[in-house]
């Protein structure tokens, strides 16, 4: 058992620290990155404004691809490097869209006619993505007490045992709360629709 | 099409226990298999699935905006030349690296000086999960519970497995760090100890910090520096000054 385990550990130990939302390093790669794509998009016709949204967004797709496992950089540079190569390929795209107006409106691909596989897998991807951006939209708007511990257990991923030594409440009690914070978010997602 | 919303709590929590994979092997076996028959229950996962990410973004997005606001100002004089501005950012990245290297334990260090422990304890990382060889699943599987701070479901799978390899170092170091942990050092300190006095073992280094941490918080100021005189973790150093002080 020993010989194959500490290898490799610092990259594979951001990894793993990026998975459980490790606010430290978060917030290390997002202040050791953003200051040079923000200087790229500056250079680049674009305001600050634009440069915290395109970052932003970069961050959270390299987030989710480390999460789902997509992504295994082997340093922190090449992670750093990854960070940065979204970022311009997003401040692209977006320069490109300026020019090119969308002619696709994303509500309007809900009515597609279903004709072969592919099509009803892409059908499902969209219909995923507007759940998800419900669920988000949701989210940011759900009562503070519900927020607070729906983050700590999903987000934080503290135990069922830690929170509810945090809120001074019984197991069994905190996990009805959060079941019931779970139905009310569910709710609303759905009111959105 | 549209899965089915309403769902117990306990049917909530089980479909969640398997995405969080804090499962034994044989329910998570039976939850695979029916999410292979039941299409329905399949959607109703997903839907979950969904949900638990659109939770997790959303909480992302509301920090990064936190660290936006606690970026360092950098660029007050906006004309100024930008190859100054690249450097400033290599320094960073430098600064970064290091910062990642030390296991980002001084974001941990806010609190108070006078609590030595809390400002220098920073549970052993765990070791990387990726499922090599059938033998050590369980071992892996505890790993996850335990990065996931579920320690005592960790603790469960790992005291098991010790049972048959009492001596094993690996076990008895994540053991050791799980009880730390989670808060309960005399627990921890006969484990820790054990894999300190193992030559052979690649934790001894990290045995003899955490043991030495271990004494921190259960007060035995001299234990404490006589074990973290044997580690030679940076923090050691840091912490045998501010106690020499």
């Amino acid at each position: 058992m020993k010989n194959h385990l500490k290898t490799d550990t610092d990259n594979t130990q951001i990894i793993e620290l990026i998975k459980i939302n490790d606010e430290g390093v978060l917030k290390t790669l997002y202040h050791s990155n953003f200051p040079k794509i923000e200087a790229f998009i500056l250079k680049n016709n674009g305001t600050k404004d634009h440069a915290k949204d395109i970052f932003q967004e970069a961050f959270i797709a390299v987030w989710k691809n480390v999460k789902a496992n997509k992504y295994t950089p082997q340093n922190n540079h090449t992670l750093n490097g990854y960070l940065y190569t979204i970022s311009k390929n997003k401040w692209m795209d977006y320069l490109r869209s300026k020019h090119h107006k969308k002619t696709v409106v994303t509500s309007k691909l809900n009515h597609f006619e279903i004709s072969d596989k592919d099509l009803q897998d892409k059908h499902d991807d969209i219909l995923k993505e507007n759940r998800l951006q419900d669920v988000m939209q949701a989210f940011k708007n759900l009562g503070l007490p519900c927020k607070n511990l729906l983050t700590k257990f999903y987000f934080e991923k503290k135990s069922m045992n830690t929170i509810a030594e945090e809120m001074q409440l019984d197991a069994a009690s905190t996990r009805n709360k959060k079941y019931r914070c779970m139905q009310k978010l569910r709710e609303l997602a759905l009111k959105d629709n | 099409m549209k899965p089915d919303y309403n769902i117990s709590q306990e049917a909530l929590e089980h479909i969640e226990r398997y995405i969080n994979k804090t499962m034994t092997l044989e329910e998570s076996a039976a939850f695979e298999k029916k999410l292979e028959s039941n299409l329905d229950f399949k959607k109703q996962v997903e839907d979950i699935e969904t949900i638990l990410l659109g939770i997790e973004t959303q909480a992302l997005k509301e920090k990064l905006e936190e660290f936006h606001n606690e970026l360092p100002e950098t660029d007050i004089p906006s004309k100024e030349p930008s190859k100054l501005k690249y450097l400033n950012f290599t320094k960073l990245v430098a600064a970064a690296a290091i910062l990642i290297a030390a296991g980002s334990f001084w974001y941990f260090s806010e609190s108070s000086n006078t609590n030595l422990y809390s400002k220098f304890y920073t549970p052993d990382p765990g070791l990387p999960t990726t499922m090599s060889t059938t033998d050590d699943f369980t071992f892996y599987d505890a790993m996850v519970n335990y990065k996931r701070k579920d320690y005592m479901l960790a603790l469960s799978k790992w005291e098991s497995l010790l049972k048959n390899k009492p001596e094993n170092d690996t076990l008895n170091y994540f053991i050791g760090s799980a009880y730390l942990a989670k808060g309960d050092e005399n627990q921890a300190i006969p484990y820790l100890l054990l894999v300190s006095q193992n030559e052979k073992s690649i934790f001894k280094n990290e045995a003899f910090y955490y043991l030495g941490l271990a004494y921190l918080k259960a007060e035995n100021i001299e234990l404490a520096k006589k074990n973290l005189k044997f580690s030679t973790m940076d923090n050691s150093k840091d912490i045998l000054s501010e106690l020499e002080d």
